[in-house]
């Protein structure tokens, strides 16, 4: 049985939004109007197929706080702060991104990076005699070496003659008047007609080019289509006896996988004596505004060696406390970590606050879990506050948390906890526990009796789907806190008292993975 | 070493640094430690791999200046890992070279380490095999059993994983701090910590 590790993902409203935003274009409104109406009273499924796409870890949340509201990765619009190389960390220009080819390559058949290397090792005698103080001074030709599977560009018979340059000197090697390639490669099939290098992109350009003087022609000629080869045209060479020599020479091993087809840059390549070094993908910094208020709510510092972040506003430091779970009576030398069927089990759920200030939280859960295995939930503590998060200094942190501690040990005196209803299980510094007792629902397929099926007359008898065995439980928590007003509008902050403390609150859904479901 | 007469499984120094007894340190010279880093039981550091360039004349005149090892504050060595420094033929003889750390670096169990560097923040899982002279820069997660091809190098926020190791994903805005390791230092040693909630 796999092992099960219980979390969290947080629903981002960026998907209510996008229902309503067709509703809203449907041609019958009112009924819209009553579904979202409706959506008030519906209870939220996690394992709806769309939920799977508005769920998102804690971390992977931002939180726009013009809006006040959780913004995800999906609904986030993203500016290209700097590009750069991932190999060599060094940052292209948008200028230069076309004009200068990439520096650094993969090797095509494990992906590892690719160094220059002199093609000739170098000589024995340096090697033997150590006080040889002259070192050999490497000279051409180069080749690109792999140090993880030790494939070399030779093999395809790329030699370079100078160190630097690569991109260029492949480029000239790939699709220049230079054939060399052809003829170490052992390619014995008739020489093809070469006005137009072989190749998707340049085929694609002849074509385009083509058909374009084509529709700009006057009207008396008839189109045509393109039937030459320096209109883009290539006839299917269908005689494929050079290829099933070489496939009967070289095997398995010369034949390429469908992983190494897919990260070459030309398509097509069947052995392996056909694939390149692949010029390494580029990546990006970004940052990421707002999709409503259109503010900057992440954005990092443009130097590629550079981790810092100017505005990072995220979800698990400046609104949501984070939810963590946990049995609450650990079974004894617990075997499988199975849930059992119709047996209550209790967990505690630990929510701590980030925010610096005290946040009430309130929480709802559907009686039983949505899904053809109803579980029943109950939250015990539904509604309690949390203190805020005190100021993040080191030492302070240490002096005080001692105290903690100690208060801790003197509740822990005063006898055997248990777990009430409408009482929280434990308080900390800025974090809460709660207990929330389950009752799992039996697995087998038939129909129980015992749970009331609401009239439903095409019952689903199939057999237990992927992870339908994990009891999920989707859980509305709303906050509440008051802060400082926003310094949005400067004007009238000043006007007003400083004191005055602005409500803030945010709900969403959640889904809470508690545990599989033993299937006896 | 043990400067402590209290038998624990840990040694801690002045710097707050924990130390197995079962860890095996070789070339204890050449090892450098920031301060409350772990070494966790037969965790092993090759110390005695360190630069060879120098004629031996001059290496043993300055002891300690030849550091095969650096390891900045709150690392984590958990069981059975095993720092080594890389080596290569450098002007036609074989030398090793040192590996740095940074600070914040989480080394899984079973998991050997030959980078050039390895900056800080950074979380490498287990059975994890970095290759000679990868340089990992920060915040960056390599997730468990992965194999970090020799040379590679590895962006900040970047999730590595696979064999050899690619970029399968981006660290989260909000998963900076996952990284930070004050709290797992204080929850071994001879006197363990609870972890806060």
């Amino acid at each position: 049985m796999a092992s099960f590790t219980p979390y969290t993902y947080i629903q981002c409203p960026c998907y209510d939004s996008t229902v309503r935003g067709w509703t809203a274009d449907d041609a019958s409104p009112t009924i819209s109007h009553e579904l979202s109406e409706d959506d008030d009273d519906h209870a939220f499924d996690p394992r709806a197929p769309r939920s799977t796409f508005s769920l998102y870890p804690l971390e992977y949340l931002l939180y726009c706080d013009v809006c006040h509201q959780i913004r995800c990765p999906r609904c986030v619009s993203e500016e290209l702060v700097t590009i750069y190389c991932p190999n060599c960390l060094f940052e292209v220009g948008s200028s230069s991104l076309k004009t200068e080819g990439n520096r650094c390559f993969q090797c095509p058949i494990c992906i590892g990076p690719l160094a220059v290397q002199a093609f000739e090792s170098p000589p024995e005698s340096a090697l033997l005699s150590s006080d040889n103080a002259s070192t050999p001074i490497p000279s051409g030709p180069w080749v690109l070496t792999c140090s993880y599977c030790h494939w070399n560009s030779s093999e395809i018979g790329i030699k370079f003659d100078k160190p630097q340059g690569i991109f260029a000197q492949l480029q000239k090697l790939r699709y220049g008047e230079d054939q060399s390639k052809h003829i170490v490669s052992g390619d014995t099939s008739p020489a093809k007609p070469d006005s137009i290098p072989d190749t998707n992109k340049a085929r694609f350009a002849a074509l385009k080019s083509f058909y374009g003087s084509q529709t700009q022609k006057n009207k008396p000629t008839i189109m045509r289509e393109a039937d030459s080869i320096n209109e883009g045209f290539r006839l299917i060479n269908l005689d494929e006896s050079s290829a099933i020599s070489q496939l009967r020479r070289d095997g398995w091993d010369g034949t390429v996988t469908s992983a190494q087809t897919k990260t070459q840059v030309e398509e097509g390549a069947r052995f392996a004596d056909q694939l390149w070094p692949i010029p390494y993908l580029l990546r990006t910094k970004r940052s990421k505004r707002c999709p409503v208020c259109r503010h900057i709510i992440s954005k990092p510092e443009p130097k590629v060696s550079n981790t810092r972040w100017r505005i990072r506003l995220a979800a698990n430091n400046n609104a949501i406390p984070s939810i963590s779970i946990k049995p609450l009576n650990p079974p004894p030398g617990s075997g499988s970590g199975l849930l059992k069927p119709r047996r209550p089990a209790q967990f505690l759920l630990t929510f701590k606050n980030p925010l610096f200030d005290d946040v009430k939280v309130t929480l709802a859960t559907p009686a039983t879990t949505p899904g053809r295995f109803a579980s029943r939930v109950t939250v015990l503590c539904p509604e309690f506050h949390i203190d805020a998060n005190p100021d993040n200094d080191m030492y302070l942190d240490d002096v005080l948390k001692d105290g903690e501690r100690e208060r801790q040990r003197q509740r822990g005196d005063e006898g055997i906890h248990q777990a009430e209803a409408g009482k929280i299980w434990e308080r900390g510094r800025n974090w809460v526990s709660i207990v929330v007792e389950v009752v799992p629902a039996s697995l087998r397929i038939e129909p129980s009796p015992s749970l009331p099926s609401k009239g439903d007359p095409e019952l689903d008898l199939g057999p237990l789907r992927e992870d339908e065995d994990i009891l999920e439980i989707p859980m509305f928590v709303r906050l509440e806190w008051e802060s400082e007003p926003s310094h949005d509008q400067v004007g009238a902050t000043t006007s007003k008292d400083k004191d005055a403390r602005e409500k803030r609150e945010l709900a969403y859904w959640c889904a809470i993975g508690i545990g599989r479901i033993s299937q006896d | 070493m043990s400067r402590k007469q209290v038998k624990g499984e840990y040694i801690e120094t002045d710097t707050g640094n924990k130390v197995a007894r079962k860890a095996v340190l070789v070339g204890t010279q050449h090892i450098m430690l920031g301060g409350k880093t772990v070494i966790q039981a037969d965790a092993m550091i090759r110390g005695d791999l360190a630069r060879t360039t120098q004629p031996p004349s001059t290496s043993g005149a300055a002891p300690g200046s030849n550091t095969a090892v650096a390891i900045g504050r709150y690392c984590f060595l958990s069981k059975g890992c095993c720092l080594r420094p890389p080596g290569r033929i450098y002007k036609g003889s074989f030398t090793y070279l040192p590996l740095r750390l940074g600070d914040h670096v989480f080394v899984g169990e079973g998991t050997v380490v030959q980078a050039a560097t390895i900056g800080s923040h950074v979380h490498i899982g287990q059975n994890v095999v970095i290759g000679e002279f990868a340089i990992i820069k920060d915040y960056v997660r390599v997730l468990d059993g992965a194999v970090v091809a020799p040379n590679m190098v590895i962006p900040s926020f970047s999730i590595v994983a696979g064999q050899p190791a690619r970029v399968v994903g981006e660290v989260p805005e909000g998963g900076h701090e996952a990284f930070e390791l004050r709290e797992l230092y204080k929850t071994v040693g001879n006197n363990p910590q609870p972890l806060p909630v």
